[in-house]
């Protein structure tokens, strides 16, 4: 089980406690959408590579 | 055949209660639907919302709360962080629904 | 054969990314459905949303979200048509028949 975690925002205190939870044992990647220039391109590939993506706020 | 489990996460009140109007929609097509209401308290919901929850309950979903006022006052399920990230770890789809 | 991806769209502020993700995903050969609830439903009326209409396989928005931001159903955004005033169904079926799921 592979899970892509995107960031809308710097994730706070809850966010990252629920990550460290939903991806405990588990193989995962990040995506920070919080930039001027997203790579698109970068973020469709991992979320075709994932099994199950989150979208952060 | 697999039914989907989604659970759709709320930290804004103006996206609670409709983001609660997704997770019905979500269980009458057949999914595994819960809410969570976390960090903001919402006011008491109309008797149409509750009618929506009470749906959703019927058709094994429910909706639960990191705060403790909300479940006083809406009837919610009580959960505490830990419990939701647990639970997390069982759905097909997690869903941060609206702005924080 | 590229996956497809469908996207739940909830927040007002997002439609640069849906647009700059659904370019990427039709690049690659995937199919995209997007659906539009809530405030989000907003977007219709952006100016950049015929383009992402015309990008997407499927472009949808859920109506009564719509009348509940003040538009009339007979306002139809450019880019949509009546058919694509659509229920909560759509987003049911971006879970039930897409390969990907992503909100935002």
């Amino acid at each position: 089980m592979k899970i892509l975690n995107i960031y809308k925002s710097a994730p706070d205190e809850t966010v990252q406690k629920l990550v460290k939870i939903v991806t405990r044992d588990r193989e995962s990647d990040s995506f920070d959408l919080n930039i001027e220039k997203p790579d698109y391109d970068v973020l469709v590939d991992k979320i075709f590579a994932a099994d199950q993506t989150i979208c952060w706020w | 055949m697999s039914y989907k489990k989604v659970c759709l996460l709320y930290r804004h009140p103006d996206y609670a209660i409709d983001g609660i109007r997704s997770a019905l929609g979500l269980a009458v097509e057949n999914m595994y639907a819960y809410g969570v209401v976390m960090d903001t308290e919402i006011p008491k919901l109309d008797e149409l919302t509750q009618e929506s929850i009470e749906m959703l309950r019927d058709m094994e979903g429910e909706v639960y709360s990191t705060v403790p006022a909300n479940v006083e006052k809406n009837g919610f399920e009580a959960l505490t962080l830990e419990e939701l990230g647990e639970k997390l770890r069982d759905m097909t789809h997690i869903i941060p629904y609206g702005l924080k | 054969m590229a996956k497809s991806l469908g996207i739940f769209v909830t927040t007002p502020g997002s439609l640069n990314h849906v647009i700059g993700i659904t370019k990427a995903a039709k690049k690659k050969g995937s199919t995209v459905k997007v659906f539009f609830t809530w405030k989000a439903t907003t977007l219709a009326k952006d100016p950049a949303f015929p383009g992402l209409c015309e990008l997407a396989d499927d472009v949808s928005i859920c109506v009564d979200s719509y009348k509940k931001q003040g538009f009339s159903v007979d306002d139809v955004p450019v880019g949509l048509t009546p058919k694509k005033m659509a229920t909560q169904a759509q987003h049911g079926i971006i879970i039930e028949d897409f390969d990907c799921y992503l909100s935002l």
